[in-house]
């Protein structure tokens, strides 16, 4: 060995030491947060893109699901469980590839569901309150939807044979579950009865279109609220007399889908969809709701009874995953956004809550080789996590004192129904903050409605090709990676997708 | 009566405590909404228990027809036609008629009111305004909070 290889190698081997001992030497390296990311790092050194085919797609969206409401529903989650709240994990939160989406569109810095789910499932931007139509479609001129229908991945898939369906705990009607096969230029078009002298111009109503549906088969899945939009005036709720359906056209919609499908059950409580057995069942349609569905929260009151979101989901895939060629989900946990809307922080962490056990319940049953998985919100709400509490502090708790001398809490709202009109703000001194009906307090006052928010939100995904959702993307990049994954665009089509 | 008038009526009945200078009525039971049902309306057995007797219930006053109102209804949350909840009035099922003693001024319907008056139960029809009601507080009085 020559005198400069051996000094070399004494070199390598003091530099070698030197590492070792500069990590050994580390006065954190014992410690338990210090260990905790370590194993974390592992799990992503360890981790191996998957750029197999995806023969099945699961669209989770929560609606209005911020990232401080996936932060406060953690906490809420793990104090709920007695566990620590700000290190507890939400099912999703363990999806391996993040990216954040941009959610403006066409015509608003602040996006409303009906576009933002379009961009999700067809690919393109387009103007507020328009649904399945392009950026030349113009908001309630029902003359441009024509020659301006854009094409979704639902509608591929059943074109190219797989079998699809939509869940959610909104009207499935509601914009957002609607984007999977509607085509509007207007997102409040959920019956008839709102169509009115639109019909003439080209305009044609949500719930209609649901069920005339041309592509492929249909659904095989559709659970959801809503029910009322399928049903004529002069029929009653089964779930309270003295309402009415909505529909003044004659048609009874529930009677029309029963029609088409001989292999199909219609349920609207929660003891007929217990009793559907999937191996027996081609088509499900489920509406158990007049409106949406309850609130998780007041789920359990419901007089009919109602399915959680995780056994919609579970029910959604085993009716699905006998399609050898796949399958393309939607599962919408709707009303988190209309918690927010009412300044209800509570129902907004349940509902958030509940979209985690059902992504669990989906991640226990999909083979993750083969089945993309992807956790995304629509938009954000103008939700706030404020002060300086002390770790554990309930999150519905006080955070601090203002300098009026009141309290005020953690959780809190930019606008909406919690803020007085033209009076000092409420003094919180002997008010329960945690109680479920609690409004938190809002700056502005907006008493019909807080408001959506233009901040990026967050979209989680495991399974094939879902490395591809990394840095800031825009929002309708998420139908790019679907279509990618699943191989849909080289699907043959019997016609052509709008432009 | 305005509602200066109401409130100064009111106290000097003794109908409307003001936080701070009267006590709460302790004797009072309190119900909340989640309080009122089982499932449907399917009354909970604290709610039975309570039929005929004088609660206090926390809610907000949906907005109603007119400026000076002798009922109006309670709800559990703020009622309002939220633009990207509801395409029209749905009314919830856990709603409460409110009827007062003498006509009473309208809070807004995002102010938090603590109702005292007598509970009432079973579906009754009013013959004047055709609203049909299943859980009722009558005689009440209000305090904003």
């Amino acid at each position: 060995m020559t005198k400069l290889a051996s000094a070399l190698l004494a070199g390598a081997s003091l530099l070698a030491a030197s590492q070792a001992f500069a990590q050994e030497a580390l006065p954190q390296i014992n410690d338990s947060y210090f260990k905790q990311a370590e194993a974390e790092l592992q799990k992503i050194i360890d981790r191996k893109p998957n750029t197999g085919k995806a023969k099945n797609v699961i669209l989770f969206v929560g609606d209005g699901m911020s990232i401080p409401t996936i932060t406060a529903s953690r906490i809420f989650d793990g104090q709920k469980k007695g566990v620590d709240g700000e290190s507890n994990k939400l099912s999703f939160e363990e999806l391996p590839y993040v990216a954040l989406s941009k959610t403006y569109t066409h015509d608003a810095q602040v996006a409303d569901s009906a576009p933002t789910a379009t961009a999700m499932v067809t690919g393109v931007k387009s103007s507020n309150g328009t649904i399945g139509v392009s950026q030349n479609a113009k908001y309630e001129d029902c003359s441009t939807v024509k020659g301006n229908e854009v094409t979704s991945i639902f509608e591929q898939a059943e074109k190219a044979g797989l079998s699809t369906g939509v869940v959610s705990t909104a009207r499935i009607t509601h914009a957002t579950p609607a984007s999977t096969y509607a085509h509007t230029v207007n997102r409040d078009l959920e019956n008839d009865s709102q169509v009115k002298e639109a019909a003439d111009q080209g305009c044609k109503d949500i719930a209609a279109q649901l069920v005339d549906w041309p592509a492929g088969n249909g659904f095989e899945v559709i659970l959801g609220g809503g029910r009322s939009n399928f049903m004529l005036e002069s029929q009653a709720d089964p779930e309270a007399a003295d309402k009415m359906g909505a529909r003044k056209d004659g048609r009874d919609l529930i009677k029309d889908w029963q029609a088409k499908y001989n292999d199909g059950a219609y349920v609207w409580n929660k003891a007929e969809f217990d009793a559907i057995d999937p191996a027996k069942t081609g088509h499900l349609f489920g509406l158990f709701e007049r409106s949406h569905m309850q609130y998780d929260t007041d789920r359990a009151k419901d007089k009919g009874g109602e399915p959680s979101l995780a056994e919609m989901t579970t029910k959604a895939i085993d009716m699905l995953s006998k399609d050898e060629d796949g399958y393309v989900l939607m599962i919408e946990a709707g009303r988190i956004d209309h918690a927010h809307h009412a300044g209800n922080a509570y129902r907004a962490l349940q509902d958030t809550v509940a979209l985690s056990d059902a992504v669990k319940a989906a991640l226990a049953k999909v083979n993750q080789d083969d089945t993309l998985v992807i956790v995304t919100a629509d938009h954000s709400h103008v939700f706030s996590i404020a002060g300086y509490p002390k770790r554990n502090n309930p999150i519905l708790g006080i955070a601090g004192e203002g300098d009026d001398k009141k309290p005020y809490t953690t959780l809190g709202y930019m606008n909406g129904p919690g803020a007085k009109l033209d009076e000092q703000r409420a003094d919180l001194k002997d008010v329960d903050t945690q109680d479920p009906d609690f409004l938190q307090q809002a700056l502005v006052p907006l008493g019909e409605s807080e408001t959506h928010a233009g901040d990026d939100v967050a979209i989680l995904a495991q399974g094939p090709w879902a490395h591809l959702f990394q840095g800031i993307v825009e929002q309708n990049m998420i139908y790019h990676v679907m279509a990618k994954a699943t191989e849909m665009a080289s699907k043959p089509q019997k016609q052509a997708s709008a432009q | 009566m305005d509602r200066r008038d109401f409130m100064r009526t009111a106290l000097l009945a003794g109908v409307l405590p003001v936080a701070g200078t009267v006590p709460a009525l302790a004797a009072t039971p309190s119900l909340k909404f989640r309080e009122l049902y089982v499932r449907g309306n399917e009354l909970t057995d604290k709610a039975k228990a309570l039929e005929g007797k004088s609660v206090e219930m926390v809610g907000y006053m949906a907005p109603p027809l007119k400026p000076e109102i002798d009922f109006f209804v309670l709800t559990k949350l703020p009622m309002s036609t939220c633009p990207f909840c509801e395409s029209e009035a749905q009314w919830p099922d856990d709603l409460v008629l409110a009827l007062t003693k003498e006509p009473v001024s309208v809070v807004r319907y995002t102010d938090l009111i603590r109702v005292t008056g007598r509970f009432e139960t079973g579906f009754k029809k009013d013959t004047e305004t055709g609203f049909v009601s299943f859980v009722r507080l009558v005689d009440v009085g209000y305090e904003k909070l």
